[in-house]
């Protein structure tokens, strides 16, 4: 299933409850379909406030595919050259004095899927992401 | 989504209904900002949301954040599993006091 999406937090509505169709008939588990939609919100998110920062209207793409009982990810959009995967954890074990607030929404995308990757391929940033069904 | 706050003798409790994501983290935000600005003693309730993003952690720790730095103090109480399996990735359940109910909140209030 391929999506466009426009560069808006408005998209994120119309993305959701297409994601939820494409889990109910591939029978993802409602585990893994919690997880899917925080990851789709995390990486829509970065894609929406940082890709563009000239401010007009871009359309990037989500695509889903079932694959060996694993959902397969692919966010593709041709904003600035930025891989998500080089920002620096957050540490997990500092105190809340000196805990950072950002790079969270990338560590939850990691921590909840088995494959992440990153590639720049034509000008354009690909997120590739994958989870599995059960 | 809406943000409840009550005061439940001189303790800020405040319950965010819905979902916390990129769109309705800033309504959560100006609730809790409005809350640490008026008392240090603030307790949030998690019984109402059923979908919590990075957006919506970020406020709970600027919150825990700017109460530590206050002398006050931030606790979480009714917390679904699925909520807290997201703060625990996060490594909040180290930084922030998380208890069951508001009953047992109190005990870090005295």
């Amino acid at each position: 299933m391929l999506l466009e999406v426009k560069n808006k937090m408005e998209e994120f509505c119309r993305i959701s409850q297409e994601v939820q169709n494409f889990c109910t008939e591939h029978g993802v588990s409602e585990e893994k379909y919690q997880n899917i939609s925080l990851i789709l919100d995390e990486l829509i998110t970065n894609v929406v406030s940082y890709a563009y920062p000239d401010g007009n209207q871009h359309t990037f793409t989500i695509n889903l595919e079932e694959c060996d009982e694993k959902i397969c990810m692919c966010i593709t959009d041709d904003g600035m050259p930025f891989n998500p995967l080089s920002l620096a954890e957050p540490d997990t074990e500092s105190s809340i004095e000196d805990r950072k607030i950002g790079g969270l929404g990338i560590f939850l995308v990691k921590q909840l899927s088995e494959t992440v990757a990153y590639s720049r391929v034509d000008d354009k940033n690909q997120l590739y992401v994958k989870v599995s069904i059960l | 989504m809406e943000v409840k706050s009550e005061d439940k003798g001189g303790i800020i409790v405040l319950t965010p209904i819905g979902r916390v994501d990129t769109s309705t983290a800033k309504i959560f935000e100006d609730a809790a900002i409005a809350a640490a600005n008026t008392n240090k003693k603030i307790v949030i309730s998690f019984k109402a949301i059923d979908y919590i993003s990075s957006a919506g952690l970020r406020v709970v720790l600027m919150l825990g954040k700017k109460l530590t730095a206050e002398k006050g103090v931030l606790v979480l109480v009714d917390m679904p599993d699925k909520i807290f399996a997201v703060f625990k990735m996060s490594g909040f359940d180290k930084i922030l006091k998380i208890v069951s109910t508001f009953e047992e909140s109190k005990q870090f209030f005295n």
